[in-house]
C-alpha cells in the first residue's frame, strides 16, 4: 500500500509502558512509527513529536491529578488524541471524550485495542474500546445524549464480551453493523457538550459515511 | 420505658409534691399566721407585699408544672424575689417577734425557694437555705434585742425551717440517683438481650450456611474421602472449583463492604485465577444492592462459568438504577445452565465456537 506510515507520539512517565507500546506499534501491520516523548509534554509540541499524526496521552503524568487542561490544549490545537489511562472511572472516560479525545483506553486494554485506536485516530475517527463502551452504556449524567435501546444494548454487549464477532453473533447482526451502532453513539456524544475540531470532524465523517442522518442527529439532544 | 422517661416521671412527681407542700406552707399556714398576727404588725402592707411576692413565685411554678416547662431565665429573678420578700418582711417585723407565729415568713420562704431550685444541684439549694438563714439571723442580731428566749426560738424554729426543705432536697437527690441507677440497669438488660439475640442469629446463620453447603459440598468431600470420586477426573475437579468458589462467596457474604455484589464476584474470580485462568473483572455504572438470594443467583451463573473456563474469562457488571447484569465470557468447553432461585433474575446463555457468554440480569419488579 502506498499509504504513508502513521506516526504517533507517546507521553507516559512509565518507561515500560512506552516500551510495550513501541513493541505493539512495531508488530502492527503495517507498523506505526512511534516517538517516545517520555514524561515531557514539550516532546509533543516540538521536534518530531509536533508532526506526529496521533498523540498517545497518559492522563495522569502526575499521579492523582488527571491533566484535563493539557488534553484540552492538545485537542484545541487540532491534535488527534488517544487517552491511555490507568483511570477506570466513568466520569473521567466521558470527560475525555467530551473534551475531544478520539479514544479512551484503560491500561488494561492491550494492543488489540490500542493499535486500532491509533489507526482510527490518525484518520480522525473515534475508537470506542470496551471500557469506554461500558462507561457510555452506564452514563446517567443529565446532559448525556439520547441513545436508542439498541445502541445501549450494543454498547453493553461490546463492553461485556470485548469481541465484536461475539456481539454480532449474539445480537444476530453483522460485525459491521456493530461498528455502525458504536460509531453512531460516538457521533451523538460528539454533538453534545463542548465544541472541538476533532468532534466536528467526527460528525462530518459520520454524516458523509451515512452512519447517522442529520435528522437523527438533531434528535439526540438530551 | 426509656431511661429519660423513667427519670422524667420521677422528677415530675417530686416537683408536684414540693409545690403542694409549698402552697400549703405559704398560702395556708402562712396566711393563717399572717392574719392572726396582723394586730402586731406595724407595716401590714409590707407583710402583704411579701406574701404576694411568694405567692407569685408559687403561681409561676404552678403554670410551669402544668406546661411541663423548667425554670429558665426566671430562676434568678424568682430567688431574688423570695430573698427580697424575706428581707422586707424581717425588716418590718415588730420588735421581739422573730421566729414566732407572727414571723409567718420565716417558715414559708424556704419552700418558695425549694420549688424554684428543686432540679438544680444540691449545693445550690443548700446555698439558698444558708443565705435565707443568715438573713434571718442577721436581722435578729442587728435589729432586735438578742436574748436567750429569742435565740432559743430561732434555733428551734430553724430545725423545721431549714430541716424540712433540706430533707426534700435530699430526697430529690436520692431519687435522681435511683432513677439513674434504674436507667442504667434497664440499659444493661437491653444490651444483654441484644447480645443474646445477635448470638442466636449468628448461630442460626452458621447452621443455615452449613445446611446450604451440605447439599453440594459434603457429598463431594465424602466422595473424595471414600475414594468413590477420583481427584484426577476433570468433572470432579470442576465440581471442586465450583464448591470452593461457593464457599468463598459464602464467607464473603457476611463482609461489610460498599458493593457486596462486586466483592463476592471478586472472590469467585479469585478461585478461577488460582487455577490459572486469566480473569478480567470490570464494572460500570451504579446499582442498588441486591438482596443475598439475588446476589447468589447472579454470582452462581458467574461461578459455574468460571469453574469451567479453560484459560481466560471476562467478568463484567453493568448496572443502572433499575437493573444490574453480570456477564461472563469465557472459553468453556462445556457448561451447565444454572436455574435461578429468585423470580427477578433472568439467565441467558450464548455459546459460539468454544466461547460461552453467560448473562445473569436482575430487574427488580
Amino acid at each position: 500500500m502506498a499509504a504513508e506510515l502513521i506516526t504517533a507520539v507517546i507521553v507516559d512517565d512509565h518507561a515500560a509502558i512506552a516500551a510495550g507500546v513501541r513493541y505493539w506499534c512495531d508488530q502492527a501491520d503495517p507498523p506505526i512509527g512511534l516517538i517516545d516523548a517520555g514524561d515531557r509534554l514539550a516532546g509533543v509540541w516540538t521536534g518530531e513529536g509536533a508532526d506526529a499524526d496521533v498523540v498517545i496521552f497518559d492522563l495522569e503524568l502526575v499521579p492523582g491529578k488527571p491533566d484535563f487542561g493539557e488534553l484540552r490544549r492538545l485537542v484545541d490545537s487540532g491534535r488527534r488524541v488517544v487517552v491511555y489511562s490507568q483511570h477506570a472511572d466513568n466520569v473521567t472516560a466521558i470527560k475525555c471524550i467530551d473534551l475531544g479525545a478520539l479514544a479512551y483506553l484503560t491500561k488494561r486494554e492491550g494492543p488489540e485495542h490500542l493499535v486500532p485506536a491509533v489507526r482510527a485516530a490518525a484518520e480522525g475517527r473515534g475508537y470506542t474500546a470496551p471500557s469506554l463502551s461500558g462507561a457510555l452504556a452506564a452514563d446517567d449524567t443529565p446532559d448525556r445524549p439520547r441513545l436508542s435501546p439498541r445502541e445501549t444494548e450494543v454498547l453493553r454487549a461490546w463492553f461485556a464480551s470485548s469481541s465484536k464477532e461475539l456481539v454480532a453473533a449474539k445480537l444476530h447482526i453483522t460485525a459491521k453493523t456493530v461498528d455502525t451502532y458504536i460509531a453512531r453513539v460516538r457521533v451523538k456524544y460528539a454533538s453534545v457538550g463542548r465544541a472541538a475540531s476533532t468532534k466536528s470532524e467526527l460528525i462530518t465523517r459520520a454524516l458523509d459515511d451515512g452512519v447517522i442522518t442529520l435528522a437523527e442527529l438533531n434528535e439526540t439532544a438530551p | 420505658m426509656s431511661d429519660d422517661e423513667t427519670r422524667a416521671q420521677l422528677q415530675r412527681g417530686l416537683r408536684i409534691a414540693t409545690l403542694i407542700l409549698a402552697v400549703l406552707t405559704v398560702n395556708v399556714l402562712g396566711l393563717i399566721h399572717l392574719v392572726h398576727g396582723l394586730e402586731f404588725h406595724d407595716y401590714p402592707a409590707a407583710q402583704f407585699a411579701a406574701y404576694a411576692a411568694l405567692t407569685a413565685v408559687l403561681a409561676t411554678e404552678a403554670v410551669l408544672v402544668v406546661r411541663r416547662r423548667p425554670w429558665r431565665n426566671g430562676r434568678r429573678i424568682a430567688i431574688a424575689v423570695v430573698l427580697g420578700a424575706s428581707a422586707l418582711s424581717y425588716l418590718t417585723l415588730p420588735d421581739g417577734m422573730t421566729s414566732t407565729t407572727v414571723d409567718w415568713l420565716f417558715g414559708a420562704a424556704n419552700w418558695a425557694g425549694a420549688v424554684v431550685l428543686l432540679d438544680r444541684p444540691f449545693r445550690i439549694f443548700l446555698a439558698f437555705l444558708v443565705t435565707h438563714e443568715l438573713l434571718a439571723l442577721a436581722n435578729l442580731l442587728v435589729f432586735h434585742e438578742v436574748n436567750r428566749a429569742a435565740l432559743v426560738r430561732f434555733t428551734t424554729g430553724s430545725v423545721t425551717v431549714f430541716g424540712l426543705p433540706l430533707l426534700m432536697a435530699v430526697v430529690a437527690a436520692v431519687l435522681g440517683g435511683i432513677a439513674a441507677e434504674a436507667a442504667r440497669a434497664a440499659r444493661e438488660l437491653e444490651l444483654a438481650r441484644t447480645a443474646e439475640a445477635a448470638a442466636s442469629a449468628a448461630h442460626r446463620r452458621r447452621a443455615q450456611r452449613f445446611a446450604e453447603l451440605s447439599g453440594t459440598a459434603v457429598p463431594l468431600l465424602a466422595g473424595l474421602a471414600d475414594g468413590s470420586l477420583e481427584p484426577s477426573d476433570p468433572v470432579v475437579q470442576r465440581s471442586c472449583a465450583t464448591e470452593a468458589a461457593r464457599m468463598r462467596r459464602l464467607f464473603a457474604e457476611t463482609d461489610t463492604v460498599g458493593n457486596p455484589l462486586l466483592h463476592e464476584l471478586r472472590h469467585c474470580a479469585e478461585i478461577a485465577d488460582h487455577k490459572g485462568v486469566e480473569v478480567e473483572l470490570d464494572a460500570r455504572g451504579q446499582w442498588p444492592t441486591p438482596p443475598v438470594a439475588v446476589r447468589r443467583d447472579l454470582t452462581d451463573a458467574a461461578l459455574t462459568a468460571l469453574a469451567t473456563a479453560g484459560s481466560w474469562a471476562r467478568v463484567t457488571v453493568v448496572g443502572s438504577a433499575d437493573s444490574v447484569s453480570v456477564n461472563v465470557v469465557a472459553d468453556c468447553a462445556e457448561y451447565t445452565v444454572p436455574s435461578p432461585a429468585t423470580p427477578d433474575v433472568r439467565i441467558e446463555i450464548f455459546g459460539n465456537e468454544g466461547t460461552v457468554w453467560m448473562e445473569a440480569q436482575w430487574q427488580p419488579s
